[in-house]
């Protein structure tokens, strides 16, 4: 896929490029270089907006941020242009830090919000404090960039913009076909199963935020500098808008939807220049209705009409390594794998767990057990870092992890599912799978963007890794349907495949055959020993106790927040408080 | 000093009526269908232009001929702004149908775009018929200030916040003390529950942007003689009354309008330093709120069940 695709790249460019050579006309060389500029805006916008999932309103704000660093730097610090357009850059990804650090927080509307004000705190800086950014008068004399010496003209302008366009293109395509793009979805589907596969949902929003507020710095930085000249009427809400719709319109998280986005509403905003209240209209329209009748932008329709089901399967792994060798964990005798000692958990005046200590044996299969409401799905989220408790210590190989994030206690090797599905749904089941494998991948960003071979390498191992565990789940055949479409049951054996890809040594399932007919009970039984077998440690909460009582080597009984036993099953069968606790205490 | 500073706190309570009733109507459509309105503040503008064009058709003047001057009856004034509500109450109705029905519930908030759209063909619109300058639009209750203890106040800013005031209270009446407003509490906590009750949720989501809407309308028609009505005056009232709600928590109705009125006093207190400073000041400081307290100081906090 990748030499053709890298063809095709070069061919679009140089096909525009010579068209530039063959145009003799500023006006025509005008709409190609807004072009360009448009597109630069858009492919950072698409990994926020179309992978991240997250809405800006405020991309004005980061496009003055650019524009104006240019501007002072060349202006009033006489510095070298190039230099600049790298400050801009910088300054730009600061401001995208800013704004992303209150949506650590914040989610829908209200990041919407935060956004949007400040796209307009930036918007009424830059208009009101006249003696740094001269307001509407603007700021003259900014410097072009420079060849030799010989500032560009607009020509050069154009071959530049698409130069930087391909590049753009080429490392976030790079970025966006691995962990990352993965780790970028998984935010956008859910962002708590995200943290439970190891995906820092901090880190992956920032970044997003950077990403997106760097391509429109440089925009902002290119404009400025190619007109020499900047206003404050530049930066205003319509560009916000035109920007998140660049995306919209063009189709949100494909990769060529922002290229599309450009060309077309480039075209459009030029030939409506000439009745600016038609144009407004028009876009106001575009808003209203292309998401209605076209969810996935204009590219997402032509993929549509050309009928290409976009994903291929990939090849195949030859070896099918035995899954075994990944899941040598060694067990450490010094420490027992994980130590609950008295732990709380209270939510007001309700305490679904009180003092509550126990100890999981390396290798063993371990469940929980107790009626509804005795507090095991807040246990597993206290382990899980879902929850924090309120008091006493969870200790997992001698470390303590109460309170601890999600993703952390996932890298640490505790890995689980959830009573309530919490599936990535639109993506494949092989996605899945390969998010799980998120935490063990060791290629960081810079190696990922420029497509370095040890990323390559760690794809190609996560990939074959993925493949090996659904065929342990036995769901090789399925690994390209989306896995949200798949029946119930399918669906379970998904989040498991995906929890055990992120190569725990403590397996945590919650209710696993909640939802499931008893042959398909049976069949659950014994891959839950087949994956114990592996060297996995298991502890499941269930109600099922023909399977509890078959496969647990010792069993943990809560009820109303407080430990009434623990021991084998045996033992539990025979205990006089579990009794009554599940079918109430004889009228005495 | 004493008296500038209580200048500044009445003449932002009385701006802050508007941002509470603004808020307020946010709040309404968020706890029913967990979606806003993000055209409001078009809605404002074309809700004084309303109500001016019902003046004009009242008095049998031609359009954007000036009003100031011009005698107009108590009657005419009220069917201007009871023309007003209902026109944007409508309007919102349109607007649920159009780009909040398709798309609310789903994944991806495309709602938020779709009213943006919504209201800039709104806008686009409204300068085709009014064009873009400014009408002056004279008061019922006059124009003159009233002193009261060296403190100037406009007749229409005491009449603003009664109306406002009163409209509050009602709303929050029902809200609290009717089966109607019980039933909106209850589809607003869980739709499919409250449809399995018998209640016509559809019905309960069009009546909240309906009632909504006419609150924007409502307020554009009350500001248009403190402000003139003009169709850029609405995009920063609404802004604000958002950021009153955000403030106060979308999720409580009495904390939006609280944050309405709170976010009035404020903006004419930093207005009483630095003019220029105003919106800077608001807005960082709804910022510094929501990175402090998510769902905002008087809001819920829900927690999601893993």
């Amino acid at each position: 896929m990748r030499a053709p695709h890298l063809l095709m790249v070069v061919a679009i460019a140089g096909g525009a490029a010579l068209l530039a050579l063959l145009i003799d006309n500023d006006y025509y060389l005008r709409i190609l270089f807004m072009m360009g500029v448009y597109y630069l805006c858009a492919a950072g916008m698409n990994v926020l907006v179309g992978y991240a999932g997250q809405k800006s309103l405020g991309q004005a704000g980061l496009f003055a941020a650019g524009a104006y660093t240019a501007a002072l730097l060349t202006t009033s610090f006489d510095l070298n242009p190039w230099l600049a357009l790298g400050a801009a850059a910088i300054a730009a990804g600061a401001c995208g830090v800013l704004i992303a650090w209150p949506s650590l927080r914040v989610r829908g509307p209200y990041l919407a919000m935060v956004t949007l004000a400040f796209g307009i705190v930036v918007e009424k800086l830059v208009s009101e404090w006249t003696e740094v950014f001269g307001g509407a008068d603007g700021i003259y004399g900014i410097k072009s960039l420079a060849i030799f010496g010989t500032p560009f003209g607009m020509l050069q302008w154009v071959w530049f913009v698409i130069a930087l366009g391909v590049v753009t293109h080429l490392l976030l395509r790079n970025l966006l076909s691995g962990r990352f793009g993965r780790a970028f979805l998984s935010l956008q589907a859910d962002e708590i199963a995200a943290e439970s596969v190891g995906v820092s949902v901090y880190k992956y929003k920032i970044l997003a935020f950077v990403i997106a507020a760097v391509t429109c710095g440089v925009a902002g930085a290119i404009v400025a500098q190619q007109n020499q000249y900047l206003n404050s009427d530049f930066i205003s809400f319509n560009l916000s808008i035109f920007i998140l719709l660049l995306v919209l319109f063009g189709g949100a998280g494909n990769q060529y939807g922002p290229l599309v986005g450009a060309i077309l509403l480039t075209l459009i905003d030029a030939q409506l220049a000439k009745w600016p209240s038609i144009q407004h209209f028009v876009y106001g329209a575009l808003l209203l209705f292309s998401l209605y009748l076209m969810p996935n932008g204009v590219a997402g329709l032509i993929k549509q009409l050309l009928g290409s089901r976009g994903h291929t399967p990939s090849v195949r792994s030859k070896s099918k390594s035995v899954v075994a060798a990944n899941f040598e964990t060694a067990s450490d005798s010094r420490h027992p794998l994980l130590d609950v000692d008295t732990v709380s958990k209270h939510f007001g005046g309700v305490r679904p767990a009180q003092d509550v200590s126990f100890r999981l044996q390396w290798g063993h299969v371990h469940a929980l057990i107790g009626p509804n409401g005795a507090g095991k799905s807040t246990m597993i989220n206290m382990i899980t870092g879902v929850l924090t408790p309120t008091a006493g210590r969870i200790t997992f190989v001698g470390q303590n992890i109460g309170g601890a994030e999600s993703h952390v206690i996932c890298r640490l090797g505790i890995g689980r599912t959830f009573q309530n599905l919490r599936l990535f749904a639109g993506l494949s089941v092989l996605e899945n799978v390969l998010l799980g494998q998120h935490c063990r991948m060791k290629n960081g960003f810079w190696a990922s963007l420029f497509a370095l071979p040890s990323s390559i390498r760690e794809e190609a191992a996560a990939q074959e890794r993925a493949w090996a565990i659904l065929d342990v789940v036995g769901l090789t055949d399925l690994a390209m349907s989306a896995a949200g479409s798949l029946p119930y049951g399918l669906q379970r054996r998904v989040e498991l495949a995906r929890a055990l890809a992120t190569e725990p040594k403590l397996l945590l399932l919650d209710e696993p055959a909640a939802g499931l007919n008893p042959q398909e009970t049976a069949e659950l039984g014994k891959l839950i020993v087949k994956i114990s077998k592996l060297g996995i440690t298991i502890l499941m909460v269930e109600h099922h106790m023909d399977l509890v009582m078959s496969i647990s080597d010792h069993v943990v009984v809560l009820d109303y927040g407080i430990k009434i036993a623990e021991g084998t099953p045996s033992i539990i069968q025979a205990d006089k408080r579990v009794i009554e606790a599940y079918l109430g205490a004889e009228a005495a | 000093m004493l008296i500038a500073l209580l200048q500044a706190i009445v003449s932002g309570l009385a701006v802050g009526s508007a941002y509470a009733l603004i808020a307020l109507g946010f709040s309404i459509t968020f706890t029913t269908t967990k979606t806003l309105n993000f055209s409001h503040g078009d809605f404002v503008s074309v809700g004084a232009f309303i109500g001016v064009s019902i003046l004009w058709l009242l008095l049998g003047k031609p359009i954007n001929s000036p009003l100031s001057g011009v005698s107009i009856a108590n009657w005419q004034h009220l069917a201007a702004a009871l023309g007003s509500v209902i026109v944007i109450g409508c309007l919102g109705i349109l607007l649920y149908f159009l780009a909040v029905r398709p798309f609310a519930g789903k994944p991806g908030m495309s709602w938020v775009m779709s009213t943006i759209g919504f209201g800039i063909i709104l806008t686009s619109l409204g300068l085709a018929v009014w064009g873009p300058s400014q009408v002056v639009v004279p008061s019922p209750v006059g124009d003159d200030v009233i002193r009261i203890a060296g403190i100037g106040i406009r007749p229409q800013e005491i009449l603003m916040f009664v109306v406002a005031v009163i409209i509050m209270v009602a709303i929050d009446l029902t809200m609290r003390r009717t089966m109607v407003g019980k039933a909106m509490r209850a589809v607003a906590h869980d739709r499919r529950v409250a449809s399995l009750m018998g209640i016509n949720v559809t019905a309960f989501m069009v009546g909240a942007f309906f009632l909504s809407s006419a609150l924007a309308g409502l307020s554009g028609a009350l500001i248009a003689p403190i402000a003139s009505a003009s169709l850029y005056v609405g995009l920063g009232i609404a802004l604000k009354g958002f950021s009153g709600a955000i403030v106060g928590g979308l999720s409580n109705p009495r904390g939006c309008v609280l944050g309405g009125f709170a976010l009035g006093v404020l903006e004419s207190l930093v207005n009483l330093w630095q003019a220029q400073w105003r919106e800077i000041v608001v807005f960082l400081l709804v910022i510094l709120v929501l990175a402090l307290r998510p769902h905002g100081l008087l809001g819920q906090h829900t927690v999601e069940k893993v």
